[in-house]
Formats: C-alpha cells, structure tokens, sequence
C-alpha cells in the first residue's frame, strides 16, 4: 500500500507569530550598528580600519603591560593611557560613525526604517548606543588587558589586585565619558553627509581646528583663560573632566577651580549634539 | 546615420547603425543603456561618431555649427535658471542664435508650447512639465526643421504627457522632423507609430511597429476572438490551413495564425460560412510592448 | 462592518503656506488593488507619508485600518509595506541579510525574520541571487528586493511607489504579474502608485486620481473602462473601400487613422460588417467595442498652467 501522493502548499504564509515591541526593535538595531561599527557581516573590506585602529590601541595596551610585569614601571595609568590614545579614538569614530551614519543616508535606506515602527529617536539612540559600545570597547578592552597583566603580576596578592581594581574601575567610566562626548559628535556630523569621506573629514577636521584654540588660550597671561583653556576642544574638555573628578589619575591638567565648569560644559555639548541629532532625524524622517 | 558607431574604450556604445529620419514624428526606443542618448548626441553634433558619418541634409552634424541652425535638442537634464523668467530664457536661446528679432521668435516659440500665459512668471515656480515646456520653446525658436528630444516624458504626470504629446504630434504635422527617445513603451505608442528600436547599440528594427510585427513571419500572430459560438468556430478554424492552433476558455478563443495574410481573409469567411455572429476580433501581441519585447529577443 | 482599508476627509497638507500637495482630499479606499495616479511628486509621496504617520495633515483627516497614523503610527506601520520609488538599497549588503534585518526591525523575532525573509523573497523570484551582494545586482532584481523588504513582516496593505520604474518590458510584466498575484492569491491590498495609465488599468480594481492636490475621481476601473456603444473595425488594406461599402449599406461611418467606427445601433451591425468584409475579401484585423480609457480622463480638462 503506498502513500497518497500530494502537493504541497508552499504558497504565501500569514505570519502569526509574535511581534516584538519597540525597545526589542531598538535593541536589534543597537546590535546591527555595533556589528557594522566592527565591520561584521559585511565585506573583508569594512573590518580592515576599524580592526587596525583596535589593534594598535591593543598592542599599546600589551606593550605596557608587559612593561609593567617586567619592570614594574607604570608608564602610563589606565586613565593616561586614555588620552593617550585620543588620536587614536578620533579615528575611529571618524570611520565608524559615517559607517553607522552616512551609508544609510547614502543608500537611501531611511524610508525603509521609517516606514517601519522605528521611530527616529529610536533610530538615534540605537545608533548612539551602538557607537559609545563601540569606542568603550575600543579603550575598555584594552584597559582591562592591562588590568590582568597588573592582576596576574602584582607582588602584593589579593590587595594589590584590589587596588587595580579601584584604578581599573574610574578609568572605565572614563573611556565612558570618551565614548560618550566623541560618540555624539562624530555621529551629528556624519549625519550632515551621506559621503562618508567628507564626514570622516569633518570629524577629524572638527578636533584637528579645535586643537590649536587650547593652545593658544594656554599662553595667554592670564590664569584663568590657561586654566579654562581646555574647555575649547573635546580631548581636553574630557581629560579635565577626568582630572576632576579622578585626582589620582595625574593627566597633569591644570584646572584651578573650575572642575565643575569642565563638567557642566562636557554634559552640555553632549545634550546638544544629542539633540540636534533627534532633530535632524525627526526632519529626515519625514522627508 | 551611416554606418555610424561610437565607442568609449572597450564600451561599443553604438554598433554599426544606419538610420534615415524623414519629417513626422519618430519614436527611439529602447531599454536603458541602449545607446539612445549616444545617438542622440550624435545627431545634435555633440559627439563624434568613432566611425561612419552623421549628416543632416548631407552635411556633417559633428563641429559644423552651422547645422545648429537646423537642429534643436532637449536632453534629458538640463539645469535651467531657476530666476530666469521662460521668456528671459528663451530670448537668451535666441539671441544666442543670432536671430534678427529675438523678442518676436520667442513669443512664437512660447505660443507653440503653450507657455504664452505663464511666461512672464520665474522657471523656479514651474511645475516640471512648464519647465519641459519652456525647454521646448528654447530650443524651437530658431524654427529647426529638426527637434530632438531626449526622454522628454521623463516624471510628468498624466496630463503633463498627454499636453507634450499633442505638441509633438502637431509639429510633426507642420514638417519638423521629431526624434523623442523613450524607454516606456506606453508613451511612444501614443505618439508615434514610426520606430527606431535600439538594442544593445544596435539599430534592431525601424518603421511601423504593426508593420514590423507582421515582417515576424516565424513568429504565429495571436488573436483573442468571441463570437456566438464559439466551440464550433473553433473546430472550423482549426481546419484552415493558416491556423496554427486555437485555445479556448471562459473569455473567448485565443487563435494562433501562421500566415497573417491568409487568416485575416479567411476568418469572416469562415465566420459567416457557419452562420456565427463575429463579436471581437483583437490581436493581442501587436502592441508596442510585444513587438519590442520579440526585437529584443531577436 | 467591514473596515474601510483607508478613509480620508477633507484632508489638505500645505508646506510653508505656499505649496499645496493635498487640497480637501475625500475618498475612501476599499481592499483590493488601487491604483493612485496623477499625483506628481507632492501630491503623490505627501499622502504616502501621511498615510505612514511620519507628517501630520495641516487638517482634515485619515485612517488605514480605522487608525489614525498621527495618534497610532507604529500600529500603522505594522501593518503596511511600502516600497520606495528611488533607490534605497545598501549595495555591501547580501538580500537575504538586508530583508532579514528588515525583518527584525518590523518587530519580528530573529528565527522569524530569517524564515520569512527567506520565503519572501522566495514570492517575488530571487533564488540564488539572494545571497550575493546588492550593488551587483540589476534593476529589475533590485526592485523585487524592495517588494521582499515591505512583505516580510506579512503587512494588510503595501504601498507600492513607481515598481515598475526602470524596468524593461519583461521585467515590467513581471513585476505587473507579481503585483496581481500579491493583490488577488495573497490576500493583501496593494496601492500603486503609477503614472503609466496603462499598466494601472490592466491589474487595478479601482482607481483614485489627484490632480493638482485635489480628487480628480475616484472609481472602480471597470467603471471607466466600460465599453462604448462605437464598434471599431480596422483592415490591412482596403479602408476606404470598406468605408464606401459600409455607409451603401447604411451605416454611419467615422475615420479614425486605420480605424472606422460605426454605431452600434443593434446586433446587426456585426454581421453587416462582416458580410461587407468577406465579400471585398478584405484582411480583417481588427472588430471591437471601444472601451473607455483611464487617460480620457486628463484629457478632457484644459488647464493652462500644468
């Protein structure tokens, strides 16, 4: 007796299953501009940059590590290593955010995402999240390396590796801080272009204009223009903040008593560009 | 064009084509990327021909700016003074022309595209087909015996279209000899019977599209037929010799005709030797599309 | 009672106070294939984005599915796809994880996405090809990726604009079939927006006409394709004497290039015709009931300012 033969129906399916809500739809976006920030699931190509930058900054980190475990010399703290890497970090927003950016504007791909329950905030914040994930990883990952040489080599047992652990700790939300002022400007000057050449440029242009400002302001005669000379570009502007509020961490800024304006001016360029960003966003979408 | 074609490197943008353009209105069909726009070019003497001659009234189009007094060219983008005013534009045309009387040319210019009322308004408030319009009007003040027009429907809406169409039509009634390049189908059917099809940079096929689809003599002609009867009409057909198969369904009989000739004579015979009332006779595949669709598979 | 795909009243949309894209739009949109025609740039992607939620109307109102975009537009965009008229496609991309992407940000869950993704396109016709990057691919397959994108989260309505653009006539019958399909097999409703009349006749069932931001008309195409009580008759060759044998026998004869149309006063007139053919021997090409066309109805206004 054989079975009755039969066609199967492979024509349309409704979809009945569940659909997710906006935090989830935010979260697979977060996570699809953190692997493109990377170059995964893309080209050969796309990884090339961002993972050169990465590696560079991971090899310092090796390189003083071992310093460490075979000289017991801190050449540089966790947080110095930071600005140390400023150029560094720099660059790789100015790849990666038109990455995230500037290809999508490019391509033509926003009403595709707009026409979905995406809202533009959405879109922003994911990308934001994405991006600051990014470049904490970028100084986190290596900071934590050199954490572990210390840990693993240090002569004074549990405490020792306490006491990194304190060190370790401040220096991590200072790559946050990095990520977060950098983030929002790498990502609201990507979003005025669609070629990300130019928005590479003008990221990079953006730090390299604000630079000599500081130098400037930081021989003028007067004390308090050299202590708030700082406040003219990002890197200082974040270094201060970190010499604030981590006094140990000896970036070797010399702030007076304007810490807190550091602060204040540090957490006003971030709401700004975040807002304008929403801004120009909520246009776009409905462009 | 004879024996014309046009290369850019290993790129053969046009191959080996000879076309002759009489006055009326001719359709340059072809898919994107065809070698339409080359051509085009090429006859406005913008471009050189790599081999073959280009002549208008056998003069050579190619750095003979005296042919520019004949010719006229509308591309297909072509950024125009937002400020300028249809008129400041196509007095400007004219002048550069070297007319005897610029002012007088443009407004017949303008009054052939119906551009007449709004001239005096800027370009930057024009809709797209105005600005079509206005486009024409520049390049028809000189009076060219020749207007070429490059994708010329390109974005207008229904009404746009239908307005540029009649405008072509009339001038080709008047003498002008009209080449408008397209890529869908529907417009040139509108305008034009006479084709240039261009397939791949070469000339496949010109003429009337109908008569072109019955040079297709390998190819059966398809026919939709409704009648009062049709199962016994059918059964007669598909004894005539010139029938090459019949289909029939809920809709009506669709018959295939191998000899053109022959079928079209004996169909009303044989409709009216069976006593049966013939309500619908369509040929189904002599569209424009079908004809262009068989080219391209030639 | 069945709910109204999408409903409008009164609905205006100005930019600037200057530019008015919609002018007191009223029309209700039941399921099935509409085409949306005449709408030019403005008039045309405003109601789209009106429709999305993504702009607010300077007044009147709209709701799709019985939802108003501008209070609810995630409902909304649930349930529609849309399909851009330019390009809008990453070109570092395979299809595959593009429309799974997609998918995903529609709010279906990762296995999900992937099926679906997979099976839509699957529906519009790319196979292998899927998994190859985007920028190599060609017109015709990139347009089928954009109507992958917008079925994948199984929407009650597409929004398709322009999908036949810059495809060539094969590619725009298939496009055209596909469409058809979607419309009547899958049971989604499909808007199109064309400014090719003829294509919109062949697969629409109804029809909305903007011109100049205002509801030109708004019907079933059956309605505006009714046929016409002229008989057209064409032969290749013989016109005129048909013409003269045709009015000996007392019919009204009128000449339209090849065609002579006669009154269809009754029945009768066919076989008059066809008796007049067979005896000249005359090669009968054409004899139909003139239908009417979408394009008359542009062509029945005169406006200069077009």
């Amino acid at each position: 007796m054989s079975e009755a033969s039969v066609i199967h129906d492979i024509g349309y399916q409704r979809y009945t299953g569940p659909r997710l809500g906006r935090l989830q739809v935010l979260t697979a976006m977060y996570v699809h501009g953190l692997r493109a920030a990377f170059g995964f699931g893309r080209s050969a190509k796309a990884k090339i940059f961002p993972w050169m930058v990465a590696g560079i900054v991971l090899l310092v980190a090796v390189i003083l590590a071992a310093v460490r475990a075979q000289a017991g010399i801190v050449a540089l703290n966790y947080v110095q290593f930071a600005d140390a890497m400023s150029w560094l970090v720099i660059l790789f927003v100015a790849i990666v955010a038109p990455e995230l950016v500037s290809r999508d504007m490019r391509s033509g791909v926003l009403p595709l995402y707009f026409s979905r329950p995406l809202r533009a905030a959405d879109y922003v914040w994911a990308k934001f999240a994405a991006l600051v994930t990014g470049v904490w990883l970028l100084l986190g990952v290596p900071q934590l390396i050199m954490f572990l040489g210390a840990a693993f080599t240090t002569k004074t047992g549990m405490r020792g590796v306490w006491n990194e652990v304190g060190d370790l700790l401040p220096a991590w939300a200072y790559s946050v801080l990095w990520a977060v002022v950098f983030a929002a400007i790498g990502l609201l000057i990507a979003s005025l272009t669609g070629k990300r050449a130019f928005a590479a440029g003008g990221i990079v242009a953006v730090f390299l204009m604000t630079t000599p400002v500081v130098g400037v302001l930081s021989i003028l005669p007067s004390t308090d223009a050299q202590q708030l000379s700082g406040l003219a570009s990002p890197m200082t502007l974040v270094a201060g903040v970190g010499t604030w509020l981590i006094p140990a961490s000896n970036i070797g800024l010399d702030l007076g008593r304007f810490g807190v304006v550091y602060l204040i001016e540090a957490l006003a360029l971030i709401a700004t560009c975040l807002l304008l960003l929403l801004a120009r966003y909520r246009k776009v979408a409905s462009l | 064009m004879q024996n014309v074609s046009r290369w850019y490197g290993n790129v053969v943008a046009v191959n080996d084509i000879t076309m002759r353009l009489e006055p009326g209105v001719t359709g340059l069909l072809g898919p994107n990327g065809a070698g339409k726009t080359t051509v085009l070019h090429m006859m406005a003497g913008f471009l050189n021909p790599s081999k073959g001659t280009v002549t208008l009234d056998d003069k050579p189009t190619w750095r003979n700016p005296e042919v520019y007094r004949h010719l006229g060219l509308v591309n297909e983008r072509e950024a125009v003074h937002g400020f300028l005013t249809a008129e400041e534009f196509v007095v400007a045309n004219a002048k550069m022309h070297k007319l005897p009387d610029p002012k007088a040319a443009a407004a017949r210019a303008l009054d052939l595209v119906e551009m007449t009322e709004a001239k005096d308004r800027r370009i930057g408030t024009y809709s797209k087909g105005m600005r079509q319009r206005t486009r024409v009007a520049a390049a028809l003040v000189h009076n060219p015996r020749v207007l070429l027009l490059d994708e010329p429907f390109n974005g207008m809406d229904p009404r746009q279209r239908m307005h540029m169409m009649t405008l072509l039509h009339s001038l080709g009634e008047r003498g002008h000899t009209i080449l408008f390049s397209s890529h869908i189908l529907e417009e040139v059917e509108q305008v034009s019977g006479t084709v240039q099809v261009i397939v791949a940079g070469r000339l496949a096929a010109s003429g009337d599209y109908r008569e072109i689809r019955r040079l297709m003599t390998n190819r059966p002609h398809v026919f939709a037929v409704q009648s009062s009867d049709d199962r016994r009409l059918a059964v007669a057909l598909i004894a005539e010799k010139s029938v090459s198969g019949v289909e029939i369904d809920a809709t009506g009989l669709t018959v295939r005709a191998s000899d053109y000739g022959s079928f079209t004579r004996a169909l009303p015979r044989i409709a009216l030797g069976e006593g049966i009332r013939l309500r619908k006779l369509l040929p189904s595949d002599e569209s424009l599309e079908s004809v262009f669709s068989y080219l391209l598979e030639a | 009672m069945p709910v109204s795909l999408i409903v409008t009243d009164a609905l205006t949309k100005t930019y600037g106070g200057r530019v008015t894209a919609l002018s007191d739009l009223t029309v209700t949109v039941e399921p099935g294939v509409i085409g949306l025609v005449g709408a030019n740039g403005a008039g045309k992607s405003t109601f789209i984005k009106i429709m999305l939620g993504l702009l607010a109307p300077s007044s009147g109102s709209v709701r799709v599915f019985d939802i108003d975009p501008t209070v609810n537009p995630d409902q909304v965009r649930a349930r529609v796809g849309y399909m851009p008229e330019h390009d809008s496609l990453p070109p570092d991309v395979s299809a595959a994880e593009f429309v799974t992407h997609l998918g995903r940000i529609s709010g279906l869950p990762r296995t999900a996405a992937r099926e679906r993704a997979s099976e839509a396109l699957r529906h519009v016709g790319l196979y292998e090809e899927r998994y190859r990057q985007i920028g190599g691919y060609s017109t015709g397959m990139k347009q089928r990726v954009k109507l992958a994108q917008a079925l994948v989260h199984d929407p009650d309505l597409l929004l398709l604009d322009e999908p036949t653009n810059g495809l060539d006539p094969a590619g725009r019958d298939a496009m055209l079939a596909l469409i058809h399909r979607i419309g009547t097999e899958f049971g989604i409703s499909v808007v199109v927006c064309s400014h090719l009349l003829g294509e919109v006749e062949r697969i629409c069932d109804s029809l909305i006409a903007i011109e100049g931001g205002r509801l030109l008309r708004a019907d079933r195409i059956s309605e505006m394709t009714a046929a016409s009580d002229v008989l057209a008759v064409e032969v290749s060759e013989g016109t005129d004497a048909l013409a003269e044998a045709l009015t000996k026998l007392g019919l009204t004869v009128a000449r339209e290039d090849r065609l002579l149309l006669v009154p269809l006063e009754s029945d009768a007139a066919y076989d008059r015709i066809l008796q007049a053919v067979a005896d000249l021997e005359l090669p009968l090409h054409r004899l139909d009931q003139r239908r009417h066309h979408v394009a008359e109805l542009f062509a029945t206004k005169e406006t200069a300012d077009v």
